[in-house]
């Protein structure tokens, strides 16, 4: 079982990343390496993290887009115990909820190398992968090029900031509205007797004190 | 042409109805201006965030949205600053008239209660057109949607585009109702020869159940207005038409004489349908002086003032709606302009250039 810890960040070297992980379970069943450096369950998780968020990006055509999001997210080991530690904290993820929602406006253009999700001024201390995460729309990237998607995605990141600073959002702060940020603007609202919408609301935004100015 | 859909990027519901506020919001369904900048608008409302690209919150504020997350599109029900608001209640129609301007399809999405909610935020006093397809092939929902609208919003009115092929007597009652005093009903009547009506809007006996649906609205008291596009098969049979109207159908509120739109079925007909009226004004010239005579209210819709001679011009209304409207330049110094129905966006340029000139 801790074999997996070495083999698949090898496989994502040669670049195998694309690999269903069934069939990377298989080779690593098949290789039987056992390389017994223990600590490997958080380990091994996160590498299975990178593994399906990398599988999501099968959308883009290119394999340059491939790498370009590794190189964004390959910030070192801080970042990586950061995202496990906050995995370990909201206890996995809502699978369902990205894909059937998003699909009919993500398919356009697998641009050759989108950028980095995330613009650089926002949050270096922020986890760079997170449950919330999966949860984006593959070409959330391309999006970004719209002023609609800039300007939605920049209100979407302070209410995540404002509920993070009331400790309501573990999550992402990413610009996407997804099912922690729902949670979040739910209890939010209960709290402030606001009416439960779970969705951006003019009155939540003044409850929040988020304003464009 | 003024956009009429937008792309937008909204968080994920069910399509709904929104109505955009620049200030201060005072309805459930409202949502207000966040944010704007050079590329576009930012609005909250109760069902989240969403951002739209290319206008200003001035040309925004008022308008009535139909939000479609999925669609990642916004229609603009209705634009607060115009008086040229039409919803479109059905794609599907039981005629098929041969320069139909939106061909009908087979499909029927409902969306009569995102309409009604629609109307309930139109600004006061306006007119909010109803087309289709056939609206009354849906004729339960379309009348509950003008009762529900009217009797919460008096100050509003519809006019209704129907061929006037499913009114019965059983109707008649419903329609005596106080609410429909604000309703105006748009007719279709193409020629007082009934194989020629007929044939022109793609159906045998569309003529003889048009004069029974007829009858039934005058039992009702409803305000009719007569539309009659002029065509090559009818042209020469205006003035018959006229004599018709004036003989049988006097109760009409307004007849309208109108010239073709080159869209949809047109589009391709176009020189097989297209009567120039300029070069030829005879014959409606011959049909209005027997409307006048009779004292109807007859009306030229979609001919340019400077299309038509110096004592009918006063009949030719602005009739073509602002978003599809257009000029050519011989309009740049006219001082009828503001009056002028002008152009549709689809008109041909070298024709309507032709045809134009400064009054």
């Amino acid at each position: 079982m801790t074999g997996r810890r070495f083999l698949i960040p090898s496989l994502l070297a040669v670049g195998f990343h694309n690999q269903d992980p069934l069939q990377a379970a298989l080779i690593d069943a098949a290789t039987k390496r056992d390389p017994g450096l223990g600590t490997g369950t958080l380990f091994k998780l996160f590498h299975q993290d990178h593994l399906v968020t990398l599988a999501q990006h099968r959308s883009h055509s290119s394999h340059s887009s491939h790498s370009s999001h590794r190189s964004s997210y390959g910030g070192g080991h801080s970042s990586h115990s950061s995202h496990t530690s906050h995995r370990s904290s909201t206890g996995g993820y809502d699978a369902p909820s990205y894909t059937p929602l998003y699909s009919p406006t993500t398919t356009p253009t697998p641009t050759p190398a989108p950028p980095p999700r995330r613009s650089p001024s926002s949050a270096p201390p922020q986890p760079l992968v997170s449950p919330d995460g999966r949860a984006t729309p593959p070409p959330a990237a391309p999006q970004t090029l719209s002023g609609r998607s800039k300007r939605f995605a920049a209100v979407v990141r302070r209410v995540q900031l404002a509920l993070r600073a009331q400790d309501l959002y573990k999550g992402a702060i990413d610009g996407v509205v997804g099912p922690q940020l729902r949670r979040a603007l739910r209890q939010f609202q209960t709290a402030r007797n606001l009416e439960i919408t779970g969705t951006i609301t003019p009155q939540t935004l003044d409850a929040l004190m988020v304003s464009s100015d | 042409m003024i956009p009429l859909s937008l792309p937008i990027e909204a968080e994920m519901a069910a399509p709904y109805v929104t109505r955009l506020r620049e200030g201060a919001i005072d309805h459930p369904h409202d949502a207000s201006l966040i944010d704007h900048d050079a590329t576009g608008v930012t609005f909250a409302g109760a069902r989240g965030l969403f951002a739209l690209d290319g206008m200003t919150p001035s040309e925004l504020d008022g308008d009535v949205l139909l939000v479609d997350p999925l669609r990642g599109r916004a229609d603009r029900l209705i634009r607060a600053d115009s008086a040229h608001n039409t919803l479109l209640v059905t794609e599907r129609c039981d005629q098929l008239c041969v320069m139909c301007s939106q061909p009908p399809r087979k499909t029927h999405v409902d969306r009569f209660a995102l309409l009604t909610q629609a109307c309930l935020l139109a600004p006061p006093n306006l007119v909010i057109g109803i087309t289709g397809g056939e609206p009354t092939l849906y004729k339960d929902e379309l009348f509950a949607l003008v009762e529900q609208v009217l009797t919460a919003r008096p100050d509003l009115e519809f006019h209704i585009l129907t061929n006037a092929q499913h009114f019965d007597g059983g109707d008649i009652s419903r329609l005596r109702q106080p609410v429909y005093r604000n309703v105006t009903w748009g007719i279709p009547l193409y020629a007082s020869n009934a194989a020629l009506h007929d044939e022109i809007v793609g159906k045998p006996g569309a003529f003889d159940r048009l004069g029974t649906s007829l009858a039934h609205l005058i039992h009702a008291g409803a305000r009719v207005e007569l539309r009659t596009v002029l065509l090559r098969t009818n042209h020469t049979q205006l003035p018959e038409l006229a004599r018709y109207v004036g003989a049988r159908l006097r109760f009409v509120h307004a007849w309208s004489i109108m010239q073709l739109e080159k869209i949809g079925f047109a589009r391709r007909r176009w020189n097989e349908l297209r009567v120039d009226h300029a070069g030829n004004f005879s014959t409606v010239a011959t049909a209005l002086d027997r409307a006048l005579l009779d004292d109807l209210p007859v009306r030229l819709f979609n001919f340019p003032l400077c299309t038509v001679p110096e004592q009918y011009r006063a009949l030719a209304m602005p009739s073509i709606s602002d978003w599809k409207r257009k000029y050519v330049s011989p309009c740049d110094g006219c001082r009828e302009r503001e009056g002028c129905s002008g152009f549709f966006e689809w008109h041909p340029d070298d024709e309507a250039l032709a045809s134009a000139h400064p009054l």
